[in-house]
């Protein structure tokens, strides 16, 4: 099983070689160290970033940030940790935008912005390629 | 003067916006935001139409082969933040009206408070979450189908409602439920002049949602009066007695309608499966109506195949033996053999028919997406079906085909 899976690993890694991409970054979750959340489930990431969940399990509100649309890292986090393409996921906030339901998460333009956005705010939650991860910066663990 | 007030609100809010510019977090911020569907429907039903929705005076198939007018439409909005906890929208829609023209009509205008971050209230105009996609059936991007099945869709006439809502949302192990009541109350243009009013429309609607999986249920109820058709009951009021009691049985006067809606949808994200189940009811001519669909899709990437079954039935009274003729002189009874006849044609005209759909979603960029769609209506024996403004030609109880192609968007 162990064999198998770094063999699929090794594959994805020459495809992404071949796309042009490092495949040593990879995207991850993270919060400011101030936060003291460690670990989330894919459900509960997959809420924060749809809008249903607004407090993190131990109360304190939560601040999504998003990479803006043409951001590859955005694509990558949206398809591997919610499982859903960029157009469903326009098409989610699509139907809260225009019901007055809920607005999207603010955008910024790098993962040096999404850095210095998430370490600067306790409640805030990103993601970003490994590449630009620093010591302000704690990786979520996945649960 | 409404209308002046509200386009000069639009207005002023566009300034602002162009002025201000979109900066989150500071207050107040606005954005702008919009929608549409350009799309062109054909039926193969030359003696009868079929189109947008009980509003539209016409559609494809009798008057025009292709159609530009069924689903064609265009949404802007603003939407403000005032404070971190007062919001308020507007929504403008253009789409062919009641009258031929497609004057932009306001479609939301409303300001919402969060008195904590889960219970709201918000006031003025909204779209009533009869059925599941109810709130966003016109952002078509946003829903999998050219167009909500009419099967369900197309049973409550009123749509937007002005008044007030309150919305309740909580999390328990990983469960988010939305609870929404709704009070309000609308008046709408119909094509042949006359008013449709829905008035004491009060509701209640929950949304549960658990990882992929979404249930929504809805009880609404209102009193609905189709003004139009007064004139055609109080002929038979003329009769004495039994004339009274069978306007009494059918006309839209005030009557009060009752409707209840069950959803259901899953989509794990390569696929998804949605269906909903509705009934309205009501002691009126319309009766007791019942509609389904279940439609299923899988996402070959940016390609979505997807394939909808639905039915609507009608549980009421489609024929009624109507004034007797006994005794009555030989010009009235002729007159109430023609009002009988008038009652009878309208009580076997309810909308009954199964269809099958096949469509495909490409969603060629990320704003846009293609969706062609071949949808074969299969009528009742005696009924039209969802089809409308029916010729001295047509013949009810056959089938339709409609082919139908779009492009939805959202910016």
């Amino acid at each position: 099983m162990q064999i198998m899976r770094t063999t699929v690993i090794v594959w994805i890694c020459l495809l992404s070689l071949m796309a042009g991409t490092v495949c040593a970054a990879e995207v991850v979750v993270v919060v400011s160290s101030e936060n003291p959340i460690k670990s989330l489930s894919l459900t509960q990431i997959t809420d924060i970033y749809l809008g249903r969940m607004i407090r993190f399990p131990n109360g304190n509100p939560v601040k999504p940030i998003d990479l803006s649309e043409s951001s590859p890292a955005r694509s990558q986090f949206y398809s591997r940790y919610l499982g859903r393409s960029q157009p469903q996921i326009k098409a989610h906030w699509s139907k809260l935008i225009f019901t007055g339901r809920g607005q999207p998460p603010p955008t910024v333009s790098s993962g040096d912005a999404m850095a210095e956005s998430v370490a600067e705010n306790p409640d805030a939650i990103g993601y970003l390629s490994s590449d630009f991860l620093d010591d302000r910066l704690r990786v979520v663990t996945i649960d | 003067m409404m209308r002046k007030l509200v386009i000069a609100t639009a207005a002023a809010m566009f300034i602002c916006v162009t002025a201000a510019g979109a900066q989150a977090a500071e207050f107040p911020n606005f954005s702008f935001n919009g929608f549409g569907t350009l799309g062109v429907v054909h039926s193969d039903e030359d003696q009868a139409d079929f189109a947008s929705n009980l509003f539209a005076p016409d559609g494809a198939g009798y008057t025009r082969d292709w159609s530009p007018e069924v689903d064609s439409v265009l949404g802007v909005q603003i939407t403000t933040n005032l404070t971190p906890r007062l919001t308020g929208i507007l929504q403008v829609v253009s789409e062919q009206r009641y009258d031929e023209n497609y004057t932009p009509t306001v479609e939301w205008a409303n300001l919402t408070f969060d008195i904590t971050p889960d219970l709201s209230l918000r006031a003025g105009r909204m779209v009533q979450q009869t059925f599941m996609v109810s709130e966003y059936r016109k952002v078509r991007y946003a829903i999998p189908w050219i167009r909500p099945p009419k099967e369900v869709y197309g049973m409550i006439p009123v749509a937007n409602v002005d008044g007030i809502d309150l919305s309740y949302r909580f999390r328990f192990d990983g469960f988010t439920n939305t609870l929404r009541a709704l009070y309000g109350g609308k008046d709408a243009d119909t094509p042949d002049g006359s008013e449709a009013s829905a008035r004491d429309v009060v509701g209640l609607s929950n949304t549960l949602e658990w990882g992929a999986a979404t249930l929504f249920a809805s009880y609404f109820r209102y009193r609905l009066t189709l003004e139009g058709l007064n004139p055609f009951f109080d002929a038979f009021r003329q009769f004495g007695a039994q004339g009274e009691a069978i306007a009494d049985r059918y006309d839209v006067d005030g009557k009060r309608f009752e409707n209840i809606s069950l959803g259901l949808r899953y989509d794990p994200g390569e696929w998804f499966v949605m269906g909903e189940w509705a009934w309205m009811d009501s002691r009126t001519f319309i009766g007791d109506i019942r509609g389904w669909y279940i439609t299923g899709g899988y996402r070959f990437g940016e390609v979505t195949p997807y394939m909808t079954l639905a039915q609507v039935k009608a549980h009421g009274d489609t024929s009624t033996p109507g004034l007797s003729l006994a005794g009555l002189p030989a010009v009235q009874a002729a007159h109430a053999a023609g009002l009988n006849a008038a009652l009878n044609q309208i009580l076997g005209s309810a909308a009954q028919q199964k269809s099958i759909s096949v469509g495909i979603r490409w969603d060629f960029i990320l704003n846009a997406a293609l969706k062609i769609q071949y949808q074969h209506l299969d009528l009742d024996e005696g009924s039209p079906g969802v089809l409308t403004n029916t010729q001295p030609g047509f013949e009810p109880g056959g089938s339709a085909n409609l082919f139908s192609a779009a492009i939805d968007f959202v910016f």
